[in-house]
């Protein structure tokens, strides 16, 4: 990429700022206390999804900016992304994705308020990896520059701070919550869609310049992040549901919160490209979680089919029903064999 | 799915149920409402088949014999199934009927099928049987379903259970009896005598045996397994309904009894992935929906007709795409290849507008019936093409089926991968059918001299297969009526698609002959009325006479916008007129040209077949005066 291609005007700027802030604010007025305390009653589905998404998702962004080769702005880029909490449209996937929207909403509320203190931390200790390693495999020492703590955390302040808001405004007014929470989810793909056709417009050029590498970088993060959560999930022996939250849960990650960090941290000369990663990576991330989920969707059906009646029959027939339905079978195909089978008869009430 | 249940192979319908208790035990089979909605009863396959075993066993106590017939009053509920259970491992008939019946049916049904025991649902139903019984000098022993206001007299389901259960703990070989039984029945041993509530002359007996049964079971495609809910709100004394609950134990999935009256409530509650109903339903519930659009903020309503858009473009290309549009006409290659293209054009056009508007929009309106619902199957009347279009576009598969009585019903039915619009799917397996000229009573499809095979070409439907009844009971010469050559004759007129998918276009008999000769069915006029909000229920009328009239049953909202009667019927006037014009696609003999308010709707049970279909007959007789007085002012 040149160096003078000029991704964000200043008039961009402050459309973008505004934008995050609709986001942020609409991502707090869906979020409600109950959220927090929910969270607490799962605290083996939230520790793995913690361990997923602040352990494993920044460091398969650091092998894969080692393994890409990537420059320094963009390896820190593609670690920042790697260090961010999750965002709200990872609710609407588990939704569809026959996943668990409890533990989705959850794990965004605590990771969005322990990034605060996460982000940094993994910044600081993935930074210097970045620059040693780099220079260990003869990149150019130039290219280093200082990572800017300070800034960081004061601009993800900033950032939650809208959050608070929404959430004030929830606990004030439901329905202007949840206008304010539409309105956020319509804003996000338009800032996306602003984006890219600015880009596309003023500098078409850019997609084709654009590295094999950074696509694979900025795909590759999200569907690693999916791959290796669920991965994680299953070595944990969680809930199938479970597993398939906490997988879309980590590859799924806050965009806007990135972007709002490039913007008011980093310095021009290196600002750009960075932000280019961001934002191809919001792009392709809608595309490959639609297609995860819908993978989710098939594999998942019986799984979740015996969930919902299994939560219905407690709701209708009483909290101590039991019903002895077979477990998920695996590949046997149980029509080639069909009377000699038998299921477990009636279990004891 | 790698974990569909096993293939239940049962004999005969008791085996169905012996099977069901082998292999799902605890799941629960049935549930129904306690006093308190939010509550209710389960019965598991174990606990249903252990009941009926013990009820078979105080039956045969009785004197219940084999084959023997014995009636059930009763509406749905699940002491019903125990008691078929029960009849079905005595291998005696039960002859079914719900508390809509007349004193006169009732009547006409003890004596025909000359039972000697029936179970009542209640004592109000108690009461009538044996009023009807003293007045007919039948001599018919009662048995009462539910226990509360016991008639002393009477036996109760609940005490011959337990006395069934005591015979069962003292002596544990007195099952080999049942058992013996069982093996004993034959395919074609009767399963159940059905009367016809027709819509026709007196009732006929439909007599369907256990291979009839046995068919549909393994036949019917439709997609259930142990996971599944379906809610039933159809009386299970209609065969529609009876096999579908059949299908649902063969399944392992679990029933639960609504009721028309809680029905919108229990969507949400229960949740259901699965039902069956009539037209009537899907109106209704169209209307509903509809209703909490509009009441919705413009700008919600305007995305919800931009996702019903995108949702039926895109439909309508995946059916192309899939062989599923409806084909009138026969099919040519090259057009064909050129529409695939542009087919594939719309579909990658609109896959991520459809997709948007499907997850955001689309899913908020199918939570609205419970957000689980998987496929729906409409029968026992025909289904108006809005109504189609609108559910398959917001996600929700009505397969549309076509059958009798006595053939148990199904005979057609779309399917989950075959939905072919305007049609009722292709013929289940092994079912043969024909096309044969009402007048002439010559087969016009299949044709194999003609290249076409005499698709598109319209005539009496008539069918042949395993589902399809061997005879009316007691009744050789409705019998001898109802079959030519070994092929059963509907009555129904219908037509065969370049899909192999068959059309329903009307009734035989009901087709209207006006003086100047031009044949109509009223069906589709009355389906196009009905689909006004003013117009509750009609019916067409005008054999031998100029042109039509039509008797029309405002819409409350009809009867509270209008002043008075006169300014009813001048709107009522005005709404037929438009409805039914050259510009909807009507013909001028078509058109109606008087009508007449009825003050009183029409009642199920009386100028209603429970399945919502018109009985001509009577309401012709009804309103006789009526319709006379239409043709008297017009001529």
């Amino acid at each position: 990429m040149t160096t003078d291609t000029i991704l964000i005007r200043p008039i961009d700027q402050l459309l973008l700022a505004i934008m995050i802030f609709v986001i942020m604010f609409g991502m707090g007025a869906s979020l409600r206390g109950e959220d927090f305390r929910e969270a607490l009653k799962r605290p083996r589905a939230l520790l793995i999804g913690f361990l997923s998404q602040f352990g494993l998702m920044p460091l398969l962004a650091f092998a894969l900016a080692i393994l890409l080769r990537l420059e320094a702005p963009l390896a820190v880029a593609l670690v920042l992304i790697g260090c961010l909490p999750g965002g709200t449209t990872s609710n609407m996937f588990a939704y569809f994705g026959r996943g668990s929207v409890a533990l989705s909403v959850s794990m965004t509320a605590a990771s969005t308020i322990l990034a605060l203190l996460m982000m940094p931390l993994l910044l600081a200790f993935y930074a210097p990896r970045i620059f040693a390693r780099l220079s260990s495999v003869g990149v150019d020492e130039n290219t280093v520059f200082v990572i800017p703590h300070g800034n960081i955390i004061a601009s993800l302040i900033l950032v939650l701070v809208p959050v608070g808001l929404g959430m004030l405004l929830r606990h004030f007014s439901r329905p202007w919550a949840k206008t304010a929470e539409d309105t956020a989810g319509f804003a996000g793909i338009v800032v996306i869609l602003y984006l890219i056709l600015t880009a596309a417009l003023r500098n078409g050029r850019m997609f084709i310049e654009t590295t094999p590498s950074l696509y694979l970088a900025s795909i590759g993060i999200g569907l690693s992040g999916f791959v290796f959560g669920w991965g994680m999930a299953w070595l944990s022996r969680l809930e199938p549901r479970y597993r398939r939250t906490i997988s879309l849960e980590t590859g799924i990650q806050n965009g806007p919160i990135a972007i709002a960090i490039i913007l008011l941290s980093f310095r021009d000369s290196i600002r750009d490209e960075m932000l280019w990663l961001a934002i191809l990576y919001s792009t392709f991330i809608v595309i490959t979680a639609s297609i995860i989920t819908l993978i989710y969707r098939k594999c998942g059906q019986y799984d979740w089919e015996l969930h919902r009646n299994r939560v219905i029959h407690l709701r209708l027939f009483g909290s101590d029903y039991q019903a002895p339905y077979p477990p998920l079978l695996a590949a046997a195909d149980p029509q080639s064999q069909p009377l000699t089978r038998k299921y477990r008869q009636d279990s004891p009430r | 799915m790698a974990n569909s249940p096993p293939n239940l192979q049962p004999r005969n319908i008791g085996d169905l149920y012996r099977l069901a208790s082998v292999h799902y035990g605890g799941m629960p089979a049935f549930a129904t409402r306690t006093e308190n909605p939010d509550e209710w009863l389960p019965l598991s396959f174990h606990e249903l088949y252990r009941k009926g075993q013990a009820l078979a066993l105080a039956l045969a106590e009785l004197g219940l014999k084999r084959q023997e017939n014995i009636a059930v009053f009763a509406d749905n509920r699940v002491e019903w199934i125990i008691a078929d259970c029960a009849v079905q491992l005595c291998g005696a008939v039960n002859v079914p009927r719900g508390s809509d019946t007349t004193d006169g049916e009732l009547t006409f049904i003890l004596k025909h099928c000359g039972a000697r025991f029936c179970i009542v649902e209640n004592a109000r139903m108690l009461k009538r049987v044996s009023n009807v019984c003293e007045k007919a000098q039948l001599h018919v022993q009662l048995i009462q379903m539910v226990d509360s206001h016991q008639v002393s007299s009477a036996n109760t389901i609940a005490k011959l259970i337990k006395t069934g259960l005591e015979l069962l703990e003292s002596n544990s070989a007195i099952c080999n009896n049942i058992d013996n039984n069982l093996a004993s029945l034959k395919p074609d041993d009767g399963f159940t005598l059905i009367y016809t509530s027709g819509t026709t002359g007196d009732p006929k007996g439909v007599l369907l045996s256990h291979g009839n049964m046995l068919a549909q079971i393994s036949h019917i495609p439709i997609p259930i397994h142990w996971c599944d809910r379906v809610l039933s709100i159809l009386p299970i004394w209609h065969v529609y309904e009876r096999v579908l609950e059949m299908i649902t134990i063969a399944r392992g999935a679990c029933t639960y009894y609504s009721s028309v009256r809680h029905f919108a409530e229990d969507l949400l509650r229960i949740e259901p992935t699965f039902m069956a109903s009539a037209p009537r339903l899907w109106e209704r519930l169209h209307a509903r929906i509809l209703q909490t659009v509009a009441n919705a903020h413009p700008i919600r309503r305007g995305l919800f007709h931009m996702a019903c858009f995108f949702s039926h473009h895109y439909h309508a290309s995946v059916s192309w795409l899939g062989g599923h549009s409806v084909r009138e006409k026969r099919p040519i290659l090259l057009l064909d290849c050129l529409r695939t293209v542009l087919e594939c054009f719309r579909w990658s056009l609109f896959l991520p507008l459809h997709g948007f508007f499907n997850a955001a929009v689309l899913e908020r309106v199918r939570l609205s019936v419970g957000g689980c619902l998987r496929g729906t199957i409409s029968g026992g009347g025909a289904l108006p093409r809005s109504i189609d279009r609108f559910f398959n576009a917001i996600g929700i598969a009505v397969l549309e089926g076509y059958g009798l009585t006595e053939t148990s019903p199904v005979l057609a039915v779309r399917r989950l991968d075959c939905r072919v619009q305007t049609t009722v799917g292709p013929m289940i397996p092994e079912t043969q059918l024909r096309i044969v000229d009402i007048e002439m009573g010559t087969p016009l499809y299949p044709d194999s001299g003609r290249s076409d095979n005499g698709r598109m070409r319209k005539g009496e439907i008539q069918v042949r297969g395993p589902q399809v009844m061997r005879e009316y009971y007691n009744n050789p010469e409705a019998t001898e009526r109802a079959f030519v050559d070994g092929w059963f004759r509907t009555g129904d007129l219908g037509m065969v698609t370049w899909n192999d998918c068959l059309r329903i276009v009307g009734r035989c008999k009901e087709t209207i002959v006006l003086l100047s000769g031009e044949n109509l069915e009223p069906g589709p006029l009355e389906m196009r009325l009905r689909q006004s909000p003013l117009i509750e229920q009609c019916m067409v009328v005008g054999q031998d006479q100029k042109n039509l009239g039509a008797l029309i049953v405002p819409s409350q909202d009809a009867k509270t916008a209008a002043r008075d009667d006169s300014e009813l019927k001048k709107r009522l006037d005005q709404e037929v007129r438009q409805l039914i014009s050259a510009a909807n696609g009507f013909k001028s003999y078509e058109r109606i040209r008087a009508i007449a308010v009825l003050s009183q709707a029409f009642a199920v049970g009386d100028e209603l077949t429970p399945l919502f279909k018109l009985r001509r007959h009577v309401i012709e007789e009804k309103y006789r005066a009526e319709i006379a007085a239409l043709f008297n002012t017009t001529s």
